[in-house]
């Protein structure tokens, strides 16, 4: 096998997945975003965005902070230092496989 | 997928642009500042330096107020109409290495414009002549400075829009440059003193302003126009609060 073809086999399973991909994404061009944005923009379902999320912070990849806008509860996501290196070696090696 | 990746990391950067209203608020502080500087009359040979200080106290309070009002506006709007419709997003910070690096580009970037003057008065024209036609190259020099931002804005964040209001800006500098050379440009005495406050510096001067404030005016409209339609189309795209169940 090339060595190209190999580097597939080593791509991130956490991320590869389109759905937690797009959100590893989204988050990577920001310092946080809530729920409603990342729901909006990834035209996902409530449930598989909140199941997607979890498993993102399962990996150690996105983090979330609780807090309250006014009397509001408010939840942000961001990706860790964790999250940003991986999605940035998993940006390198699809882009090895492609080439 | 690379690229796709990339268009969705740049159309999120243009988040903070998806609901018109900071174009509408650019706009609003640009006709701002024109009204002050088209409104603020003529400077005379005998008035020169308290019309000047007048003029430069007036903009410098109305950039700040203007600017923290704007702000404040911005805030309040976004909060109350486009985060409980699209949801928020907290841009990322700039750091201090990344704000050097920007310093350094603009200051290589307006470069470009000076090293041209220098070139057309040192090869092609004299040094009163490069003077007399700052009406001219004045405001299309500002309007090719911001057409090139907006470019490279536009590209950087997704924004197709953008470099059609540059060029559209671009164009109004330009026939505000035809404007004034169709009008003649000031005429220089036999003998130049070394004074500000001769009456074709000042009339080189007045007409600078004028060009300015013209160029800044339609900008100010140009922007605010494009700002109401990208207003009018998130509105109906987001007519309503996202709600839980909905």
């Amino acid at each position: 096998m090339s060595r190209p073809l190999q580097t597939i086999s080593t791509l991130d399973r956490v991320i590869h997945e389109p759905a937690r991909l797009m959100l590893v994404a989204l988050l990577s061009s920001v310092e946080s975003a809530d729920f409603l944005f990342l729901l909006k923009e990834s035209k996902l379902t409530k449930g598989n965005l909140s199941v997607q999320l979890s498993r993102l912070e399962e990996a150690g990849y996105v983090e979330i902070e609780k807090t309250f806008r006014g009397k509001i509860p408010h939840t942000e996501y961001r990706l860790t230092k964790k999250g940003k290196s991986a999605f940035s070696q998993y940006r390198k090696s699809l882009g090895s496989i492609l080439e | 997928m690379n690229t796709q990746i990339d268009n969705a990391i740049k159309r999120v950067r243009g988040y903070w642009f998806i609901d018109g209203f900071t174009e509408m608020a650019i706009g609003g502080f640009f006709i701002l500042l024109a009204a002050l500087l088209l409104l603020s009359g003529s400077a005379s040979p005998a008035t020169f330096s308290s019309w000047f200080l007048s003029v430069a106290g007036e903009i410098s309070i109305a950039k700040f107020i203007g600017i923290v009002t704007g702000i404040l506006l911005l805030w309040w709007l976004k909060d109350h109409f486009t985060y409980p419709r699209t949801g928020f997003v907290r841009g990322k910070r700039i750091t201090a290495v990344q704000i050097l690096v920007i310093i350094r580009n603009i200051l290589l970037f307006l470069l470009v414009p000076i090293l041209g003057l220098l070139a057309a008065s040192l090869f092609a024209l004299s040094a009163s002549s490069v003077l007399a036609s700052i009406p001219v190259w004045f405001p299309i020099g500002i309007s090719f400075i911001w057409a090139v931002f907006f470019a490279l804005g536009g590209r950087w964040m997704d924004l197709r829009r953008f470099p059609v209001l540059g060029g559209l800006i671009l164009l109004t500098g330009i026939a505000i440059g035809t404007w004034q050379l169709a009008i003649g440009l000031p005429t220089f005495p036999a003998n130049i003193q070394p004074s500000i406050s001769q009456p074709f510096v000042i009339e080189i001067v007045n007409r600078t302003l004028a060009s300015l404030g013209f160029l800044v005016l339609i900008s100010g409209i140009i922007l605010t126009i494009s700002g109401f339609i990208i207003f009018l189309r998130y509105r109906k795209e987001n007519p309503s609060p996202y709600a839980e169940g909905v």
